[in-house]
């Protein structure tokens, strides 16, 4: 038997043989209901272990094209392929299984009140059934390495700005993703812990996550030579770093 | 014990208070007729073991003698037929007995009463008890024979009508829950909708989600079942008081079974289950629409 179902699905505009770890969108364009096209013909291939600053003027789409990205939204048309599948016409359990393999921080951290810095970070391990001895394991591991171990057992209510941000990051990568996907995660903070937020997502960098940013933050697309992808009028611009 | 550790929260909201209040209603009522459709089982059992195999023959009251040799008559035709175990006269005294909590006491001794026949029957087949009322009829013409049938059948007919409606009520209390549910899931769904957007961002599978508003819908459910039993259990408590009171020759002392006090107990478990398999269908349902 074959190791698995996924492994012999075909899909339209299948891109294995290339690194599966990458993530590229053919021709694009996304619209709300009947308004204009936010995005409108939208290509760009993001290898493996890349790191972006996604950037533009408010309204231009940064949030609409990352939330594509992590598949909370469909194109209205073209093909977004991650990790060399279609996900254009995936079914919802199969975009499930593969936004596991992605980490996303909001503006707004989105983390839950109702749950402990533990346990929101603890999440997308537990939604993916991860033994509870293991989530203990790499949950207080990761917490650690935020600076945020005697904070575990604290509500988000009860923690400052930054060190809600940080709850927010261990929660994106707490399950090792492939992908990190930032919108405007320093918007809500002041620079010293945007600074530190930085330095976080480089060593995910590092240890082998592709990062793409989006942000206002002009200091910091300056501080870090980075390349830019750059949305205007609804379509993407490389920019290489440093410029 | 399995942990309930859910993503959602369990109190708060004003969905979770709705959901306890009105399953505990639910419940009672549910108990209520639980009860009602035992209770009336049991004593239609008590009738039944009480009145089959036997008969009664009434020989009524003539013009001078003539009643007393038929009823003589009646009664030696009925020692002797194979079908019949035996037959005694019921004696003047118990029958004053018999009849004194339904009419009183001073004007008894002045009734005429017909002379009562208790027949043992030894094969109570319907053809027996026919054989059985055609020899008296032939012996003692005036006798009228009672095979307790048509009063044990209307009693008993009355008694299924209410356990009819017992099982009604059970349905319909079934169906409010459901619906219940449904309307409360779906306004959690919007309550909640944030959380479910993270769960999705975090890689959960509808099922998931479904499973953690189906958690809390057993939860709430349960606790509400809970509360519907313990509000129940004084009512019941004082019904069972004045039923004591009534005197037994009109409603005999019955025994509800064990099955009953078992299905009141399990009541908030089933509204639980229930409750807990609406909502899930419910947000699986909701959220297969999304894209
Ligand atoms: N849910 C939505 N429904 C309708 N229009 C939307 C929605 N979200 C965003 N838009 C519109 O899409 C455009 C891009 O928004 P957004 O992606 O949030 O841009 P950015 O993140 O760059 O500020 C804006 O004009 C915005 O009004
Ligand atoms: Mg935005």
């Amino acid at each position: 038997m074959s190791p698995g179902p996924q492994a012999e699905k075909k899909s339209p505009g299948d891109t294995k043989g290339a690194s599966s770890d990458t993530l590229s969108l053919n021709g694009v364009g996304l619209q709300y209901d009947d308004g204009p096209e936010v995005l409108a013909d939208v290509s760009l291939t993001i290898p493996a272990r890349s790191f972006y600053f996604l950037t533009g003027p408010s309204g231009a789409g940064k949030t609409s094209l990352l939330s594509l990205m992590y598949l909370a939204k469909r194109p209205t048309r073209g093909n977004v392929i991650l990790f060399g599948e279609n996900v254009t016409e995936a079914k919802r359990g199969r975009l499930a299984m593969l936004r596991r393999r992605l980490g996303v921080v909001f503006q707004d951290f989105r983390l839950l009140d109702h749950m402990t810095a533990f346990d929101n970070v603890a999440l997308p391990l537990r939604v993916a059934g991860v033994a509870p001895n293991v989530v203990q394991r790499d949950v207080t591991e990761l917490l650690k390495w935020v600076g945020l171990e005697d904070e575990m057992g604290k509500h988000p209510a009860a923690l400052s700005g930054g060190q809600q941000q940080r709850v927010a990051i261990a929660r994106a990568v707490v399950n090792r993703p492939k992908f990190i996907l930032a919108d405007e995660p320093t918007g809500n903070v002041d620079d010293v812990i945007a600074l530190r937020l930085m330095l976080l997502f480089v060593e995910m960098h590092k240890i082998g996550s592709s990062v793409i940013i989006a942000t206002h933050n002009h200091s910091l697309v300056e501080r870090f030579a980075f390349p830019r992808l750059h949305l205007a009028d609804g379509v993407v611009t490389q920019i290489p770093a440093g410029e | 014990m399995f942990a309930l550790r859910s993503d959602l929260p369990l109190r708060g909201g004003g969905s979770g208070r709705f959901v306890g209040s009105l399953v505990m209603v639910l419940v009672f009522i549910a108990a209520f007729a639980v009860t009602v459709s035992a209770y009336v089982g049991a004593l239609i059992g008590d009738w039944n073991r009480g009145v089959s195999g036997t008969l009664t023959v009434q020989v009524p009251v003539a013009a001078g003698s003539a009643s007393d040799a038929q009823v003589a008559k009646a009664l030696d035709v009925l020692s002797r037929h194979p079908a019949v175990a035996g037959a005694t006269l019921v004696p003047r005294a118990k029958v004053d007995e018999l009849l004194k909590p339904w009419i009183g006491d001073g004007v008894m001794s002045d009734l005429p009463l017909p002379a009562l026949i208790d027949v043992e029957m030894r094969d109570a087949a319907p053809a027996a008890v026919a054989a059985v009322e055609a020899s008296v009829k032939a012996a003692a013409p005036a006798a009228v024979i009672d095979d307790h049938r048509v009063w044990l059948d209307r009693v008993a007919g009355l008694a299924r009508g209410i356990g009819a409606v017992a099982a009604a009520i059970i349905v319909l209390v079934t169906a409010a829950l459901a619906l219940t549910i449904i309307f409360a899931t779906r306004a959690s769904l919007t309550e909640f909708a944030q959380v479910i957007e993270i769960l999705h961002v975090v890689g959960a599978k509808d099922g998931y989600v479904a499973g953690q508003f189906a958690r809390r819908a057993l939860v709430q459910a349960f606790l509400g079942g809970v509360a519907g039993l313990a509000l129940y259990a004084p009512a019941l408590g004082f019904v069972a008081i004045l039923a004591s009171r009534v005197d037994p020759e009109i409603l005999p002392a019955v025994h509800l079974p064990p099955l009953h006090w078992a299905a009141l107990a399990l009541l908030p478990a089933v509204a639980g289950i229930l409750a807990m398999l609406s909502a899930n269908i419910t947000v699986r349902r909701a959220l297969s629409s999304k894209v």
